[in-house]
């Protein structure tokens, strides 16, 4: 049993977070919370390729650095303390990127893998439609084989930056045969967001931000040679891959800043001429908010390890995606509560502290525990495949 | 980075557990429970001779010189066996105060008993309140030409009744105004008696020390006089440490006894496994019961590698603690009425949960070493 970090590990944390230091403090990202989704910046992801940090743990073969996912790990958690702008290249890095590497053609990993390298292309998810979220199977997005191309017809939703992505990686139907199962009945397919039958509609969440986005397909051709992996076998496609896309430090840190500017508060904020960080209430509540923290944060570690000793985390990565969101939905909620009527104010407020990035905070907190498999979802995998209960 | 026992530690735990599925069955737990030495004197000799209470002492005094988390592992083998027994009072708690502690003379009289399992070494802190401070002690020690004379009651001493010395606690003025002096007594010593409690867990496993000046030579003085409490709160992460390790035990059998009966019991046609909310309930256990397993790890890893981690073991003294027995609390709903009879085995467990949940610092206790590591 070993937690050390290697002498490489360490030296990689520091440089990084010298690398982050120099970028962030030239003022011209964005930055903050959400920053993998929400904080988006081409320049920035140009830098951050420029370093070779993305596709760090892709095989060499591709471009990649071959490392692991414990030091991808600590690179993420790193650019989250930050707030750092990862939202141009996170799709791309985290899983087109790996499932180009996996089911992809020669041709489409020469197409696409030296670009997501060179932060060149933004790619989003075409997954969840209007029928078809926790139940991804119920999709009805089509894709009919025609000579050369594919013809795509449907919709999809919840697409983070639909409206800013170069390409679409998306799950659509390829067989239409009624005896066949569902999940033998879909295709993943790259899609270009430019295709003419392409349209990308806001949907503003009730933060009032516009992040996610309807995207509607009109007869959209898309070349053959966009089609991952064997064609009826994109379910189980994506199904490999969400081992990866569940469990890393994303889940936790999606409100980091939020943690932060909460210490923050305590320390500077005054009652009955003491801190409020000297309450023993309020200090048993952040105790206790640490506990979360680290417990959580072992967990995903523990399953990026597990990934670096070649084992799948088919159950551990639900886990730990399981306890790290519901700690980020609770921290949303513990903050605004600590912070009273302060943390009512919207970004753009006068007086707003933090510029309202609390208030923020607690209005995108639903989503952490729904996007990308809700919590109920997730245990339920739990159940079935780490403990094998409820088995047919 | 690797979050698994390797192969040395494994084989002890595999060791340790077979050790005790022989000689610790439920029925044996259960017998003890009523037994008025509260633990069995067959099983701490074999414990003995398997080298357990030698593990992390130096081999100058007959130990292995082990790592901490072996020690762990013990406390984890134990906790899944649910048995009273003297080991951690003995060898986490007294052994190490004076490992690291003691005087060279006193570690040389008392650590090789300790290590060979011929000693069983009892701490005599608290006062009847419970609460761990330094101001809470029940024995108060006044100077006298001869050395020090002991007054007062400590309450909840592990196997003072059959221990052959204490580490008596006890208040003496000082100019610091934390005056607390830890001193070797022998359970024999004139003015000397020991009450046994009965407890959650037992008849014999913890009892009141009550002193009537008692007389202890200054030589008996572990370290220097006015720093015991210093000596104990430096050793308090190796308790929570420990102590951790027991619960992640405990629950690992408790998970055990719940799927056990959730796929045996029907009820509307089908086990209780087949119903979502039972499967959420099992997940939610099994959730407590792994983070709570890294916490454990985590924390006597550190300790083990010779780091700084009052915060980190804290933090699994406060999870693993309060996982315990949330877990211990969602099994009796689970098992429902035949979880709640003497019979079935959980209650054991249950009794476990909340005696090690409340042990050396509470969840809200060990909060508050966590807030004042966050430099609040």
């Amino acid at each position: 049993m070993d937690f050390k970090l290697t002498e490489k590990q360490r030296a990689f944390r520091q440089e990084v977070r010298a690398f982050l230091k120099r970028e962030l403090s030239k003022g011209i990202y964005p930055k903050g919370n959400n920053c993998f989704v929400h904080q988006f910046s081409k320049a920035f992801s140009k830098e951050v390729a420029k370093k070779g940090w993305i596709g760090l743990a892709w095989p060499q073969e591709y471009g990649g650095k071959g490392w692991g996912y414990v030091d991808r790990t600590i690179m993420l958690e790193e650019m989250f303390m930050a707030g750092a702008p990862m939202a141009y290249h996170f799709i791309g890095d985290r899983q087109v990127g790996p499932g180009i590497i996996h089911f992809g053609s020669e041709s489409l990993k020469e197409k696409f893998l030296p670009k997501v390298l060179d932060s060149d292309v933004c790619f989003c998810l075409l997954f969840s439609e209007p029928d078809a979220g926790s139940d991804l199977a119920n999709a009805r997005s089509t894709a009919v084989e025609k000579r050369d191309h594919f013809l795509v017809n449907g919709q999809k939703v919840w697409t983070s930056n639909g409206h800013l992505a170069d390409y679409g990686w998306a799950l659509v139907k390829t067989n239409f045969d009624p005896e066949v199962s569902r999940y033998n009945a879909f295709s993943e397919m790259i899609i270009d967001m430019k295709s003419p039958g392409v349209t990308v509609r806001p949907i503003i969440n009730m933060a009032g931000v516009h992040s996610f986005n309807e995207v509607f397909f009109d007869n959209v051709v898309v070349p053959k040679e966009y089609l991952v992996g064997k064609k009826d076998n994109g379910f189980r496609q994506i199904m490999t891959n969400l081992d990866y896309e569940r469990a890393g430090i994303e889940r936790l840190m999606q409100n980091y800043q939020t943690k932060e500017a909460l210490f923050d508060y305590v320390k500077t904020t005054k009652d009955k001429g003491k801190p409020l960080s000297e309450d023993p209430l309020i200090r048993n509540t952040f105790a206790r908010l640490e506990e979360e923290y680290h417990v959580a944060r072992l967990y995903l570690y523990y399953v990026a390890s597990l990934l670096d000793q070649g084992k799948i985390p088919t159950f551990e990565a639900a886990m730990g995606k399981t306890v790290a969101t519901l700690y980020e939905s609770r921290l949303a909620d513990v903050a605004t509560t600590i912070m009273g009527l302060p943390a009512l104010l919207m970004p753009g407020s006068p007086e707003a502290p933090f510029d309202g990035m609390v208030c923020d905070d607690y209005l995108w907190s639903p989503s952490y525990t729904l996007q990308g498999g809700v919590v109920e979802v997730l245990k339920n995998i739990i159940a079935r495949r780490g403990l094998r209960l409820g088995a047919k | 980075m690797d979050f698994h026992f390797d192969e040395e530690e494994r084989m002890l735990m595999v060791s340790a557990k077979k050790f005790l599925e022989k000689e610790a069955p439920a029925r044996v737990v259960r017998a003890l429970y009523e037994d008025e030495k509260g633990y069995s004197p067959e099983m701490w000799e074999k414990m003995g001779q398997l080298g357990w209470m030698g593990l992390p002492f130096s081999q100058d005094y007959g130990g292995y010189d082990g790592p901490f988390l072996q020690l762990g592992v013990i406390q984890e083998a134990l906790g899944a066996a649910a048995v009273p027994t003297p080991f951690f009072t003995t060898v986490v708690v007294s052994g190490l105060l004076l490992q690291d502690w003691a005087s060279p003379e006193i570690k040389e009289e008392y650590l090789p008993h300790i290590a060979a399992g011929d000693s069983i070494v009892t701490l005599a802190l608290a006062g009847k309140s419970g609460l761990y401070g330094w101001d809470h002690t029940g024995l108060v020690a006044e100077a006298f030409p001869g050395g020090y004379r002991l007054e007062g009651s400590a309450y909840y001493v592990p196997y003072a009744h059959v221990a052959d010395h204490f580490i008596c606690a006890a208040k003496t003025p000082s100019e610091t105004g934390e005056g607390v002096t830890l001193f070797l007594v022998g359970r024999h010593s004139q003015g000397v008696d020991t009450v046994p409690l009965k407890t959650v867990t037992g008849l014999g496993t913890e009892c009141v020390v009550r002193c009537q000046e008692v007389e202890v030579p200054p030589d008996r003085v572990v370290g220097e006089v006015g720093k015991g409490w210093q000596y104990i709160k430096a050793v308090w992460p190796q308790i929570a440490a420990a102590l951790s390790c027991e619960c992640v035990g405990g629950m690992d059998k408790v998970l055990d006894l719940c799927f056990g009966h959730v796929n045996q019991r029907i009820q509307f046609g089908r086990p209780l496994s087949a119903f979502q909310v039972v499967q959420h309930m099992c997940v939610d256990m099994f959730a407590k019961a792994e983070t709570a397993r890294h916490a454990a790890h985590y924390a006597a890893w550190m300790l083990s590698e010779g780091m700084a981690c009052r915060k980190e073991a804290s933090i699994a003294k406060a999870w693993c603690g309060e996982a315990f027995k949330d877990v211990t609390k969602m099994a009796h709903q689970v098992t429902g009425g035949i979880g709640f009879t003497e019979e079935f085995d959980l209650h054991l467990y249950t009794r476990n949960a909340k005696r090690l949940e409340v042990s050396f610092g509470n969840g809200d206790y060990h909060r508050g070493i966590v807030a004042d590591a966050l430099d609040l």
